[in-house]
């Protein structure tokens, strides 16, 4: 019965009836566990996110990896695996638990901008190419800004390549989300 | 006569925008950008640059700068 309950309260109901699989959480030390954790749970196949972390969870980074909380036990085997465990897991049954979505939106008109973090990047719509990069505060935002303004979105070099700071990382989550909005 | 782009108080990325708006009505010629910020006077410069503009000289004026851009 006590599985049968858990079971119940993992796939709450929608308004349309489908089931919503309740989510949690991973919170780590520092940015550079988050993006170790996100990509081995990625090649790992785990339908996993990287989210700001809700306002009531103070303590670890800028950044938390959200999840289906049913598949906790598994995720937390392969992070224990690759020596990657999180500080804290906690499940988003709460409003104030709730993660913050990473990207904000703005339309220019001709041109676009995906902030993702602390870093934006501003498309040219019509042209695709990139117009500016700012935020940040990071040491190599200027080279990444260098590298990538003025060169199409398809052409330009990825942030995960040229850089080596969160900021490079924010600004790689900006150009996969401008891609998404602007070439598919 | 320069046509003059004023994005003094405005944040990233406007004065980007505001002087990309600028230089696709012109062909050539010059334009001079009023901005306000250090950020501003880099990201305008770097967006010029990749538009085939040269950035002629950036003078210090009301606690801010003032940007000439040409393109022959």
């Amino acid at each position: 019965m006590g599985f049968l309950n858990f079971f119940k309260r993992s796939l709450l109901k929608s308004p349309d009836k489908q089931p919503i699989p309740i989510r949690g959480i991973l919170v780590f030390e520092n940015t550079s566990e988050v993006i170790r954790a996100e990509n081995i749970l990625k090649k790992n196949g785990r339908r996993i996110k990287v989210m700001g972390p809700p306002p009531e969870i103070r303590t670890g980074c800028d950044l938390v990896i959200e999840f289906p909380l049913i598949e906790e036990l598994n995720i937390l085997r392969v992070l224990k695996k690759a020596d990657v465990s999180p500080i804290k897991v906690v499940p988003v049954d709460n409003p104030l638990l709730q993660p913050v979505d990473l990207f904000q939106i703005k339309d220019f008109g001709e041109y676009l901008m995906v902030r993702a973090a602390n870093m934006k990047l501003t498309v040219d719509k019509k042209r695709l190419t990139v117009v500016n990069i700012s935020g940040g505060g990071c040491p190599d935002v200027p080279y990444l800004a260098g590298e990538m303004v003025g060169k199409s979105l398809q052409g330009a070099p990825s942030p995960n390549e040229i850089g080596h700071t969160l900021c490079g990382y924010a600004l790689q989550l900006a150009c996969e989300e401008m891609k998404r909005r602007c070439l598919h | 006569m320069s046509k003059v782009v004023d994005a003094r108080g405005l944040s990233c990325p406007q004065p980007v925008i505001i002087t990309m708006d600028e230089i696709k009505k012109q062909i050539s010629g010059e334009i001079i950008i009023l901005v306000d910020t250090d950020t501003a006077r880099e990201n305008v410069g770097r967006a010029a640059d990749s538009q085939g503009w040269q950035v002629k000289n950036i003078q210090n004026k009301d606690d801010g700068y003032q940007i000439t851009i040409i393109k022959a």
